[in-house]
């Protein structure tokens, strides 16, 4: 048995051998990195700052990405933009996965009447439209990110559950895991050792996967008025209020758009990397 | 070029395979939103307002200069001590199914409004009614106090006559039967009204012959719809969209009467603080607010809006911005650190929303106060704002031609909104009686006056603009003029060439 | 009749969690709703509401049903939904049932041809892509999946209305909105530009499915054998691959679609049709319980029958699964 750290080192080889993998690595990191700059903000200029003579014009050389119907930076709101959209996508998948995993493993792994019950009320969460749910807790709790990315957690827990559940139940009916039980070993190491590691490869993938939804659904949500409220930028807000402008102000459009479309294709890549890293009976193809 | 001109005959000819348009004048209407009742006592939804005026007539009608003219009502008249109106009615008007308007429908129409159990909109503006006598074509209506005002009052979709046969069946608000240059031909919920002319109307048979009001739910397709000729009228209420109306649309933008204004209740901290109040009056520009919330397109006023009593928007502690002068209110109030409150939003409530609210952050800011928006969808806004749970929040009401109407119910202490406007005094009880029972016209703008001013001295709340109203036609609409009402009666005139 | 015997029946077991879920549905879609702030009278009345009487006020709340407690409103909503009502939709003047009769047709036709139009153009650029993977067609293939998931509905919707409508004069969406009955062609012109955004939408992960599908079952036995015999290459990729890997693309399909029926709101608002998830956003706004409620039942029962009917069709195709 390969120890933790040459499993490691060896999936990060082979990570690094999937080149879409490494495309992906490197477009989430730029975004990243675009984030970083707004929290320590170093961006050109105030986000939400108006600059009343400079109202909606092009991308020049003071304003990179031009200016839109309040004479803000287009560049720096993107900026910020991104950094929103990744704190509620990064949010509302932790709280998806830590609520989900566990929830899902125990279910597959104790079964009977208790997976019954997580599948029926995950089931439940499932089929229930996204736009309902966000609005309820919108409208109850507040309009802050943290509350959009409550909304998107908990939509997207049932998925953390079926993802972890699968496995679960595949390596439940082999015959080592039968023999440790009728041995004796508590589940604990059971779990530790034999299913964990066989739940972490879709787990891992499926948060990429899921920080990438997230940043769309984030983006829908703001579009249907429903995410992050006004003056605070979010990807899918500025693309929701340059709609009226987009026919003679195309910047304003355009480059919202491009950042969510590069970081969610960034996040598939990355996703599709850790695949083929990960799972070994993928690697042969 | 060749390329779009080719693709444009191409689908020309595509969508011609549709309903064929030949020599009949219909008229499409493109809203973003549906009807959402047939009762036009109780409309006061934008499209149900807008849909219900073609279909339904009332006393009296504003006219294009906001001056009240003849509707189902002839000619009229006070007695000396305003105590009295007497109108006299049209003859000859018919209802949808053919019957006769007289005397007894009015009366009918009126003592329905004034039913409690109705829930009329304008019961509060026709409270002073003692009695109504009618008989023939005559009707006269006995007021507790002298109340000139009330002739203003009697115009609109909410003042609509209805005939006293559907009163009496209970087929209000079930069936459509009214005297307007319309009849109400069908109801698709969320998709469609139709109506069709109405060839007996006492103004004249309407050109169109039909019309049709389809339900577009976002203003930009609202445009493309336009551009694509499918539609070819439609009521914008963004200005950012109207400007997007290329120039192969005729736009027609007139002043309104709606106005924008940051609601303060003075009943709730900070705001009890007068200082406080001026503060924010003194630290914002509203000219600021109309260009940047408004693309440039508003007019700054005062309270008042109402063209005859229009209040000097320069008539204020602070007509411009003085930030030295804030910040010294701020400081004699108790805050000379500057302060934080939250105001409260509804973004999808009216277009200009969300740009003034973040207009007023961004300019409130520099007066060192901190100003938290708090975002709402519109419901919770409303049982909010009607609960008075809020510190200050930003709204676009409407105004109307007479500022009786406009304003008692918020500002006299008696006013079933007054626990929303969250301020009353005596002096302004005395003026808007005064203001509603003078029969003098310079007693009055006296009276109007004074209120505008008290209003704006104790900065009850801070009156930032009135937006346009705009209505945008495709080049072969005729004959159509705009009111500042936003009414559409005047498609009765309208030609498609 | 034990308990035990009659779960044993084939179906039982299913329909009762089936019918357990459902139920589970309509108490949470209940209590949500309760819990937003406004009620049926603020949503009615706006502003004006703050005109009415205490009395008025107690009036309204009998004639909207909300004085009655909340477990007899639960019950009565459910009364209304089992007998064919759906509840009652005030600002219509007519039932929910009579709404959904017109909406739903719209949103099912939707998501069919969003499905449809996805599943075909997802399956052709799979195996496009598949046949030669690692070349310029396959990253180009690759790429348009990458694309199709990545770029936003609304943006997509936002741009072809500007494009076509500003540009070209086109927006057949302007006109009343034609059912297939009554004029197919301007039904189809309607549906079209939609029906393309939603089935890009679902072509991404449908073309992704297919593709990997594909590459893992190339290398099976069986594939070599019936090349071995000189089975020609594309009867190859068509009847063995292809139906060995359409389980995870039916399953893909079955989730797409129903994703589809609840989720097509943008797509409605921006191109006018007036289907459910436009009267269920406009319901929730107005705060009408009885239309997002029992819409929203309908929703979550067509979803899991298409649940149920794909397990069917997962277990019809792969005779490895043991019933």
């Amino acid at each position: 048995m390969r120890n933790k750290e040459e499993k490691a080192k060896g999936a990060l080889h082979y990570y690094l051998q999937s080149t879409s993998g490494i495309v992906g690595a490197v477009l989430v990191l730029v975004m990243i990195i675009v984030a970083i700059c707004s929290i320590f903000g170093i961006t050109p200029y105030d986000p939400v700052e108006q600059h009343i003579e400079n109202i909606l014009q092009g991308p020049s050389a003071h304003f990179w990405f031009g200016t839109d119907e309040f004479g803000r930076d287009v560049f720096s709101r993107t900026l910020e933009g991104m950094r929103r959209s990744l704190t509620v996508s990064i949010t509302a998948v932790t709280l998806a996965a830590t609520l989900g995993v566990p929830f899902g493993i125990l279910a597959g792994y104790i079964g009977k009447w208790f997976d019954q019950l997580v599948t029926r009320v995950s089931d439940v969460f499932f089929a229930f439209p996204a736009i309902l749910l966000a609005l309820a807790i919108v409208a109850s709790l507040g309009n802050d990110w943290y509350d959009t990315a409550l909304a998107i957690g908990v939509v997207y827990t049932p998925i953390f559950i079926r993802v972890a559940r699968g496995p679960v139940l595949t390596v439940k009916e082999m015959d080592y895991i039968k023999i440790s039980r009728v041995l004796g070993f508590s589940s604990f190491r059971i779990l530790r050792k034999h299913v964990f590691p066989n739940v972490f490869a879709p787990i891992v993938v499926q948060i990429a996967l899921s920080l990438s939804w997230a940043i769309l659904t984030e983006s829908g949500l703001s579009f249907l008025g429903l995410g992050t409220q006004p003056p605070t930028p979010s990807l899918g807000l500025m693309v929701s209020e340059a709609q009226p402008l987009a026919a003679f102000a195309w910047w304003t459009l355009v480059f919202p758009s491009l950042f969510i479309t590069i970081v969610v294709v960034g996040l598939n890549l990355v996703g599709d990397g850790l695949r083929d890293a990960l799972d070994p009976a993928r690697r042969s193809s | 070029m060749a390329i779009a001109a080719s693709v444009s005959i191409i689908s020309g000819s595509l969508i011609a395979a549709g309903p064929a348009q030949a020599a009949s004048k219909d008229l499409n209407i493109g809203l973003t939103l549906d009807i959402d009742n047939l009762d036009p006592q109780r409309a006061t939804s934008f499209a149900t307002v807008r849909a219900l005026g073609l279909v339904y007539g009332s006393l009296v009608e504003v006219g294009p200069k906001l001056d009240i003219r003849s509707g189902l009502a002839r000619s009229w008249g006070f007695n000396a001590e305003g105590t009295q109106l007497r109108l006299h009615l049209r003859k000859g008007v018919k209802f949808q199914d053919g019957s006769a308007f007289d005397a007894l429908d009015v009366k009918a129409s009126l003592e329905r409004i004034l039913d409690p159990a109705t829930k009329a909109a304008a019961r509060a503006n026709i409270l002073t009614i003692k009695s109504i006598r009618a008989a023939g074509y005559e009707v006269t209506l006995e007021l507790t106090i002298p109340n000139v005002a009330i002739l203003a009052a009697l115009d609109g979709v909410n003042m609509a006559m209805l005939s006293s046969d559907d009163i009496k069946e209970g087929n209000v608000g079930k069936t459509v039967n009214g005297t307007g240059p319309f009849k109400y031909v069908s109801w698709e919920p969320g998709q469609s009204v139709k109506l069709t002319a109405n060839t007996t109307y006492w103004g004249g048979k309407p050109k169109l012959d039909t019309v049709t009001f389809r339900v577009i739910p976002t203003e930009a397709s609202i445009i493309s719809a336009l551009n694509a000729g499918t539609i070819q009228f439609s009521v914008i209420t963004s200005p950012l969209v109207a400007k997007q109306a290329g120039s192969n649309l005729k736009v027609y933008k007139t002043p309104g009467l709606a106005y924008v204004a940051l609601q303060l209740n003075a009943k709730v901290a900070p705001f009890d603080k007068l200082g406080v109040r001026l503060a924010i009056q003194c630290a914002v520009s509203r000219a600021e607010v109309v260009k940047t919330a408004s693309s440039g397109e508003g007019a700054v006023i005062g309270p008042i809006t109402s063209p005859a009593y229009a209040s000097n928007p320069k008539s204020r502690p602070c007509p411009n911005v003085d930030l030295v002068k804030a910040k010294q209110y701020l400081t004699d109030a108790g805050y000379p650190n500057g302060l934080t409150f939250k105001t409260m939003v509804a973004p999808t409530q009216f277009a200009t929303a969300s740009g003034t609210a973040q207009s007023l952050k961004s300019q409130l800011a520099k007066a060192g106060i901190t100003m938290e928006i708090d975002a709402v969808d519109d419901s919770t806004f409303i049982s909010r704002w009607l609960a008075g749970n809020f510190g200050s929040s930003v709204a676009n009401n409407g105004g109307r031609i007479d500022p009786d109407t406009m304003y008692t119910r918020y500002f006299t202490s008696t006013g079933n909104l007054n626990k929303v406007a969250g301020y009353s005094s005596v002096t302004l009880d005395a003026n808007f009686a005064k203001g509603k029972s003078s029969g003098s016209d310079s007693d009055r703008k006296a009276a109007y006056t004074a209120i505008s001013n008290e209003l704006e001295d104790n900065a009850v709340w801070i009156w930032l603009f009135s937006p346009y109203e705009y209505r945008v036609a495709t080049k072969n609409v005729t004959g159509f003029i705009p009111l500042a009402t936003g009414s559409l009666i005047e498609l009765r005139k309208v030609d498609l060439k | 009749m034990n308990f035990r015997r009659i779960m044993k029946y084939p179906g039982v077991s299913r329909t009762l969690s089936v019918l357990t879920t459902l139920f589970g549905i309509s108490v949470f879609v209940f209590l949500v709703l309760r819990v937003i702030p406004g009620d049926s009278i603020t949503g009615a009345f706006g502003i004006e509401t703050g005109a009415l009487s205490p009395q008025q006020i107690a009036e309204l709340r009998v004639y909207y049903g909300i004085d009655q407690s909340l477990f007899m409103q639960y019950i009565s909503w459910m009364q209304s939904f089992l007998s064919g009502k759906f509840g009652f939709a005030y600002s219509t003047g007519v039932s929910v049932a009579t709404l959904t009769k017109s909406s739903l047709p719209v949103t099912i036709e939707l998501a069919i041809i969003g499905t449809v139009l996805g599943v075909i153009l997802g399956i052709a650029i799979g195996m496009f892509s598949a046949k030669k993977p690692g070349s310029t067609r396959d990253f180009a293939g690759q790429l348009f999946g990458l694309l199709a998931l990545a770029i936003p509905g609304f943006v997509l919707s936002t741009g072809i209305v500007t494009i076509m409508a500003n540009k070209f004069h086109y927006f057949p969406n302007g006109y009343e909105y034609m059912t297939p009955w009554e004029n197919p062609w301007m039904n189809f012109q309607q549906m079209m530009f939609p029906g393309l955004v939603l089935g890009i939408a679902v072509a991404a992960p449908v073309m992704r499915t297919t593709r990997s599908a594909l590459l893992e079952t190339v290398d099976k036995d069986f594939v070599r054998t019936a090349h071995g015999k000189g089975v020609p290459n594309n009867t190859v990729q068509l009847r063995h691959i292809l139906r060995n890997s359409l389980i995870p693309i039916v399953t893909m399909t079955g989730i797409q679609f129903g994703y589809l029926l609840g989720g097509a709101v943008i797509v409605e608002k921006i191109f006018a049709l007036p289907g459910m998830g436009r009267q269920i956003l406009d319901a929730i706004m107005k705060r009408e319980y009885a239309t997002v409620q029992s819409s929203i039942m309908i929703f979550a029962i067509m979803f899991v029958l298409i649940n149920v009917a794909t397990d069917i069709i997962y277990r019809k195709i792969d005779p490895r699964i043991k019933k």
